[in-house]
């Protein structure tokens, strides 16, 4: 645990309660105009509620369900946060997680305001998508806050007994692969279809908006460019958009590993996985491992992995003895 | 794919990185389908003019290695799949004969120019 984990999770998860404590303000305000019980659930058709609670149950269980969501955010970040990819994805959950408690909050109780039958109230479909939407800005904001990670340099040589490839002195080099494509995709696939299907049947078009923001994110999480030259490791989507730098001088090993997916990182895309190591995480199978200074390490499955690491070894020595 | 320069050699340097997308071609590391990387992003990797890699890329086009299209950059043809097996196991002996014979690897090169140039 590391101090800039401490300040992600502090502030990740205060904020998400301040928006959840500003939604039920606004929600308890409304409370005269609001039906006794209320409608909380609404079925497969929109129009009709099949569960209904007290405004301090649907207040409470809202709560809830926002600090399980925030305990295990902060759990991760706690143990796992010592790179800012993984800081910056825990600060964005666990606002997202108080942006969405809070959107709940707000568009279960104000479609119901002036009604005093709770069975009439209806939930559009636009109200469904914007839960899940809406919460994605204050999301975006917080992960862009998150300072990035301070330079710093390894203490020692580079692994002695790592690979490495004859290089001439004045030589340049840089080793390119492309990463792409994996089981990720079909999952990726199956749950756009999912979505996108049940939109139709429910007729509710405003949630197609959802597979939408699907489809954009898995064509930017599935395929990528390796790139191995004097600045470093650079992996980015191909789209531009995320992408990850390792300088020179932080490199302390790079070396060929065996990735297992589910077992390491519990599935595919950009993940954190055991000991806060990040993965671009494609298949299973061969991959370039980069351990890093501050006791972080790095992995990205591709091809010829041996190439990509025996060039970055050699080029962090060759970086250390400038 | 591993991409170097020797900027100190006399081989000019768009003609290094030809050479190499040739060679790799022939090793079957390029196969046809393959991108490869974008101009900007290879010069900026080996600090070289985008005009170089470009001049290399052209290069390759006209020898019908690649195809330039635009938004899909440089992408290796169906023609480039080429069987070196046979030169490979030729060069093998060349080489043999070669130390045998006491040859520099500069006499041999110029000896093997001389004879691709007939």
């Amino acid at each position: 645990m590391t101090a800039p984990s401490r300040t992600t999770v502090l502030f990740s998860s205060l904020t998400a309660l301040v928006l959840v404590a500003i939604a039920a303000t606004v929600v308890w305000s409304w409370r005269d105009d609001l039906p006794d019980p209320l409608a909380s659930h609404w079925g497969g058709r929109s129009s009709v509620p099949d569960g209904f609670s007290s405004l301090k149950a649907l207040t409470l269980s809202t709560g809830v369900l926002v600090v399980l969501l925030l305990a295990l955010f902060a759990a991760i970040g706690w143990f796992w946060g010592s790179t800012a990819t993984t800081r910056r994805l825990v600060a964005a959950s666990a606002v997202w997680a108080g942006g969405f408690g809070a959107c709940l909050l707000l568009f279960t109780a104000g479609v119901q305001r002036g009604l005093t039958d709770a069975s009439r109230a209806t939930l559009p479909g636009w109200a469904v998508a914007g839960l899940l939407v809406l919460p994605l800005a204050p999301a975006v904001v917080a992960a862009l806050l998150v300072r990035k990670d301070p330079r710093e340099p390894a203490g020692g040589p580079v692994g002695p007994d790592a690979p490495r490839l004859a290089l001439g002195g004045d030589e340049r080099a840089v080793w390119i692969h492309r990463a792409d494509g994996g089981p990720g995709l079909i999952a990726g696939a199956l749950a756009i279809a999912v979505v996108a299907v049940l939109a139709v049947v429910l007729r509710e078009w405003a949630l197609l908006i959802v597979p939408v923001l699907l489809a954009a994110l898995f064509a930017a999480m599935f395929a990528f460019t390796v790139r191995v030259d004097a600045t470093g490791l650079t992996v980015r989507s191909v789209l531009g958009w995320p992408g990850t730098h390792i300088p020179l001088e932080e490199v302390e090993r790079a070396s060929v590993a065996e990735v297992r997916p589910i077992r390491e990182f519990g599935g595919w895309g950009w993940r954190v996985g055991r000991r806060g190591r990040v993965g671009v995480v494609l298949r299973a199978g061969e991959s370039l491992l980069v351990e890093r200074s501050a006791d972080r390490s790095f992995v990205v499955t591709v091809g010829d992995a041996a190439t990509g690491a025996a060039l970055l070894n050699t080029l962090a020595e060759r970086s250390r003895a400038a | 794919m591993l991409w170097r320069i020797d900027p100190v050699s006399d081989e000019p340097l768009y003609a290094q990185l030809a050479a190499q997308a040739r060679l790799a071609a022939a090793r079957g590391d390029l196969v046809p389908g393959d991108r490869l990387p974008a101009a900007r992003d290879l010069a900026d990797s080996l600090e070289l003019n985008v005009h170089t890699v470009l001049k290399a890329y052209q290069q390759l086009r006209d020898e019908g290695l690649i195809e330039l299209r635009r938004g899909r950059g440089a992408v290796v043809t169906s023609r480039a799949a080429a069987d070196l097996s046979p030169v490979d196991s030729a060069l093998a002996a060349l080489v043999r004969a070669a130390r045998a014979a006491n040859l520099s690897a500069e006499t041999l090169t110029a000896l093997l120019k001389e004879a691709m140039s007939r």
